[in-house]
C-alpha cells in the first residue's frame, strides 16, 4: 500500500468544488495531492451542486497518479452524509475531516465511510481519512486523533481557524503556530502518518513562501497545502535533494544491492554498518529526486 | 417524474454550462446556446437528454447555455438542476450518478 | 488569482462613488434617484482590488451591466457578472430575466443565452430564463376569424371611461384584445386590475382580456440610464413598447387595429400616442377614440377614483365605475387606504 508514509505529499492543492474550470485543470500543475473542497469554498446554496460536480469529475477526469482528497462538510452538518456516500462511490482516495477536535470524530467518520463502502461495493478499508486540525482543542488531542483509525493517512494544520481560536492572527514569522506545528509533526510521526502544513496565503510573496517551506521542511513535515498552482514548483524546489544527498543515497542503495547479492543481512558501506533509518532516508531522498526530475529512471543523477 | 419548480445550476464561466430546468408540455425540449453548437451541439443535447431520460422526465424544458463544458460538467449541472426542480436535492440520485 | 465577485453597497458613500466613477469612465452618466433607488442588488468584480466589471438588478431586469474592456482578461468578466446576477436572482425564485441595452451589446447577451425580443436604433430588449415571449404568445387565445383590435390599459382601477373605449372598439372589430399592464407599481395590484377589467367587460362577448406580462409594460419603468442626455427618453421607451406590439404581438394574433384614448391632459401619453401612430402603420392601423365624460362634464379618470379612496368619498365615484369595480371598492376600502398611507403614489396614470 502506497498510502501511508511511502507516498510523497509535498503539495496538496485546494480546488473549490463548484468551479468547473479549475476542476478540469487541477491535474496539470503537478501537485502530489489534490483536495477538492465541498466545505468553506462552497456556499450553502451550492452544496448539492459542488457534490455532484466533484463526483462526475472524479468519475471521468484522468488525474493520473495524483492522490485525490475531498474535504467534506463538517460532521455536524446536514450535508456530510451525502458527501461521504457520493465521494466513496466515486472512489476517492482520502476523505478530509474539517475542524477535527477529538478521536471520536475520526471514529464517527470511519463508520460513515465503512457504511458507504459496503453500500456501493467498494473494498472495505480502501477509503482513507485525514484530519484537519483547526482549534486549540484539536491540537491538544492530535496524538489520539492521529492514531484513531487504521484509515488515517495524515493530519493537517489549518491556521486561519486555529489562530482565530487562539485569539491571535497570523504573523509573518509564524511564532503563533510553533506549538501546533510541533504537536502535529510529533503526532503524525508517532502514528506513522503524514503531516501537512497550512496554506501560505500571500500568493505574491515568493520569498515568504520559501522561508516558511524551509522551516516546516526542517521540522520534518511532508509538505504544505497550496491555494495557487504557482506555489507548487516553489515548494517542490525546497524539498528537492542536493546533489551530495543524492550521491550519498545512491551509495546506500548500491550497498543494499551488494548485501542482497551476497545474501548478507548486514548492509555495510565504507566499512561501517548501515542501519535502518539511513536506509529509509536514502529511499526517501531517491523518491524526492525522482519526483524533482533530477535523476533518470535508473536513478542516475542528471541535475536540473 | 413531474417538474415541481423552475431550477437552475451552473454558471456562464469558461468550461461551465448553465442549465435551467422548467415545466414543459411537449416532451423533453432542449434549447442550446453554445459557440461550439455546430460541432458538438448534437452530443451536448444527447448528454442532457440521456439524464432527463434517466430521471424519467416526460415533459420538461431544458435551457442550456454552454461555455465549453466537459461532458462530466454537462452531466453534473443537468443532474443538480433536475434534482432542484424535483425538490430532491438533499439525497444524491444514486440511480443516475 | 481569479477576480472576485462582491456585493456593492450603494448606500455607502465610498462604494457608490467608486461604482459611479467606474461607470462614468465607460460613458454611463445617469445616476438619478429614479434609476438607482430601484436597484435590489449591485455586484462588483474586483481584480487586485480594482473594480473591473459591475452589474445590478431591479426586480427581474438587469441594469448597469458594464465591463472594463481595456483589461486583457476582460473576456470572462461580462460572463461572470451576468452569471452571478442570474444565480442570485434564481435563489430568490426569479428565473425570467430581462435587459434593455445598447444595440451593440445585444450580441454579448445573446451569447450567454439571452434572446432579442426587439431592437430599435437606440436600444435592444432581450430576455432569458424559463419562459419567453414565444410562450406568452402561444398562450394568448388565438382565433383567426375576422378583424381583431387591441387596447392596452393599466386600469387602476377599471372605470366606465375604460369600458367606453372597449365598447367602441368592440363595435368596430370582430374581437378585441384588452391587454392589462402587469407591472406591479400601482395602487391596485396587477391581479386586481386584471380581474376588475374581466368583471367589467364580462358581458361583451367579443372582448378577450389578457395580462400584458413582461411585454406590454408601463413604459415609465423602462430604464433609460444608458442613453445619452440628448436622447428623448420618452420617445425611446415608447418606441420599444410600440415595436414589441407591432413586430411580436400583432402578427401572432392578427391584430389589425390598435385603439387609443385621446389624452388631453398628459403630455407623456400624448407623446406615446404620437410614437404609436408613427411606428405601427401600415402593419397596424391606429384609431384614436374620444374619452367618455362624466355627468359633470369632466373626462372620466381613474385618478379621480383613487383620490376618492384616499379621501374616503367613494360614493362620489359610483356613477363613473362599473358595479363590479364599485363592489370591489366597498369591500376593500380599508386595505386600499392602508396602501396609500404606506406611501403608494396615486398620481400619474
Amino acid at each position: 500500500m502506497v498510502f501511508k508514509q511511502d507516498r510523497l505529499r509535498r503539495t496538496m492543492m485546494f480546488v473549490p468544488g463548484n468551479n468547473a474550470g479549475m476542476l478540469k485543470d487541477a491535474g496539470i500543475y503537478g501537485a502530489d495531492s489534490i483536495m477538492f473542497d465541498l466545505e468553506d469554498a462552497v456556499s450553502l446554496a451550492e452544496k448539492d451542486s459542488a457534490r455532484t460536480l466533484v463526483y462526475e469529475a472524479l468519475k471521468t477526469v484522468d488525474y493520473g497518479d495524483t492522490e485525490l482528497v475531498v474535504r467534506v462538510n463538517g460532521l455536524d452538518t446536514e450535508f456530510v452524509k451525502a458527501d461521504v456516500l457520493a465521494m466513496v462511490k466515486a472512489g476517492i482516495d482520502v476523505i478530509r475531516i474539517p475542524k477535527t477536535e477529538n478521536a471520536a470524530m475520526i471514529k464517527e467518520m470511519e463508520s460513515l465511510v465503512a457504511e458507504a463502502e459496503q453500500r456501493f461495493g467498494r473494498p472495505v478499508g480502501s477509503t482513507h481519512i485525514m484530519a484537519a486540525i483547526e482549534s486549540a482543542e484539536g491540537v491538544l488531542n492530535v496524538p489520539a486523533i492521529a492514531k484513531a483509525s487504521e484509515r488515517m493517512i495524515g493530519v493537517a494544520l489549518s491556521a486561519e481557524d486555529y489562530t482565530t481560536d487562539l485569539q491571535t492572527h497570523r504573523y509573518p514569522d509564524g511564532k503563533e503556530l510553533e506549538f501546533a506545528r510541533n504537536m502535529i509533526i510529533h503526532a503524525a510521526r508517532a502514528a506513522h502518518i503524514s503531516a501537512f502544513d497550512t496554506v501560505y496565503t500571500d500568493v505574491d510573496n515568493t520569498q515568504g513562501l520559501i522561508d516558511e517551506t524551509e522551516y516546516i521542511h526542517q521540522l520534518g513535515y511532508d509538505g504544505k497545502s497550496v491555494i495557487n498552482p504557482r506555489q507548487i514548483p516553489v515548494i517542490n524546489s525546497v524539498f528537492e535533494p542536493t546533489e551530495a544527498q543524492v550521491k550519498n543515497a545512491q551509495n546506500v542503495i548500491a550497498a543494499i544491492e551488494r548485501a542482497h547479492q551476497a545474501g548478507s543481512g548486514v548492509i555495510s558501506m565504507n566499512g561501517q554498518m548501515v542501519d535502518r533509518p539511513v536506509v529509509l532516508r536514502a529511499e526517501r531522498v531517491m523518491k524526492l529526486a525522482q519526483a524533482s526530475g533530477i535523476v533518470d529512471k535508473e536513478g542516475h543523477y542528471i541535475g536540473k | 417524474m413531474e417538474i415541481k419548480q423552475t431550477a437552475i445550476d451552473g454558471t456562464l464561466e469558461s468550461s461551465d454550462i448553465q442549465i435551467t430546468v422548467s415545466q414543459g408540455t411537449a416532451g423533453v425540449q432542449i434549447e442550446l446556446t453554445s459557440d461550439v453548437a455546430e460541432r458538438f451541439g448534437t452530443q451536448i443535447k444527447a448528454t442532457i437528454a440521456q439524464i432527463a431520460n434517466d430521471f424519467q422526465l416526460e415533459n420538461v424544458k431544458i435551457k442550456a447555455v454552454d461555455q465549453g463544458a466537459l461532458d462530466c460538467v454537462i452531466k453534473a449541472r443537468t443532474i443538480t438542476a433536475i434534482q432542484r426542480a424535483l425538490q430532491t436535492s438533499a439525497e444524491p440520485a444514486w440511480e443516475v450518478l | 488569482m481569479n477576480p472576485e465577485i462582491r456585493a456593492l453597497n450603494l448606500q455607502a458613500e465610498d462604494s457608490k462613488r467608486q461604482w459611479e466613477d467606474f461607470l462614468i469612465g465607460l460613458g454611463i452618466q445617469d445616476f438619478s434617484d429614479t434609476e438607482v433607488s430601484q436597484l435590489d442588488q449591485t455586484l462588483g468584480l474586483f481584480s487586485d482590488g480594482q473594480l473591473v466589471a459591475t452589474g445590478s438588478a431591479a426586480g427581474n431586469i438587469l441594469k448597469y451591466v458594464a465591463v472594463n474592456h481595456t483589461d486583457l482578461e476582460s473576456a470572462g468578466y461580462f460572463n461572470r457578472v451576468v452569471s452571478a446576477l442570474l444565480t442570485n436572482l434564481s435563489q430568490r425564485g426569479i428565473f425570467h430575466v430581462l435587459v434593455y441595452t445598447k444595440p451593440q451589446y445585444s450580441l454579448s447577451f445573446q451569447r450567454v443565452g439571452f434572446q432579442e425580443i426587439v431592437h430599435s436604433e437606440t436600444a435592444a430588449f432581450l430576455e432569458t430564463g424559463d419562459t419567453s415571449i414565444s410562450d406568452y404568445l402561444a398562450k394568448l387565445p388565438h382565433d383567426s376569424s375576422g378583424q381583431a383590435g387591441a387596447i392596452v390599459m393599466n386600469a387602476n382601477p377599471f372605470t366606465l371611461g375604460h369600458r367606453f373605449l372597449v365598447e367602441q372598439a368592440a363595435t368596430q372589430c370582430d374581437r378585441v384584445y384588452v391587454f392589462v399592464v402587469s407591472t406591479n407599481r400601482s395602487l391596485f395590484s396587477a391581479k386586481e386590475r386584471l380581474d376588475l377589467v374581466r368583471a367589467g367587460t364580462a358581458d361583451l362577448k367579443n372582448v378577450i382580456v389578457v395580462p400584458g406580462a413582461d411585454y406590454l409594460v408601463s413604459y415609465a419603468t423602462f430604464p433609460a440610464y444608458f442613453l445619452s442626455a440628448t436622447t428623448d427618453k420618452i420617445v425611446y421607451q415608447t418606441t420599444i413598447d410600440a415595436l414589441i406590439f407591432k413586430e411580436r404581438i400583432a402578427p401572432e394574433i392578427g391584430i389589425a387595429t390598435r385603439f387609443l384614448g385621446t389624452e388631453p391632459q398628459s403630455k407623456t401619453t400624448d407623446t406615446y400616442n404620437q410614437v404609436l401612430q408613427r411606428v405601427l402603420p401600415p402593419a397596424v392601423r391606429v384609431t384614436v377614440l374620444p374619452r367618455k365624460t362624466a355627468p359633470d362634464g369632466q373626462v372620466i379618470s381613474a385618478r379621480v377614483v383613487r383620490y376618492a379612496i384616499k379621501n374616503d368619498m367613494i360614493k362620489s365615484v359610483q356613477a363613473i365605475v362599473p358595479v363590479s369595480t364599485y363592489t370591489f371598492l366597498n369591500n376593500h376600502l380599508e386595505e386600499l387606504q392602508q396602501r396609500i398611507k404606506k406611501g403608494m403614489k396615486i398620481d400619474g396614470n
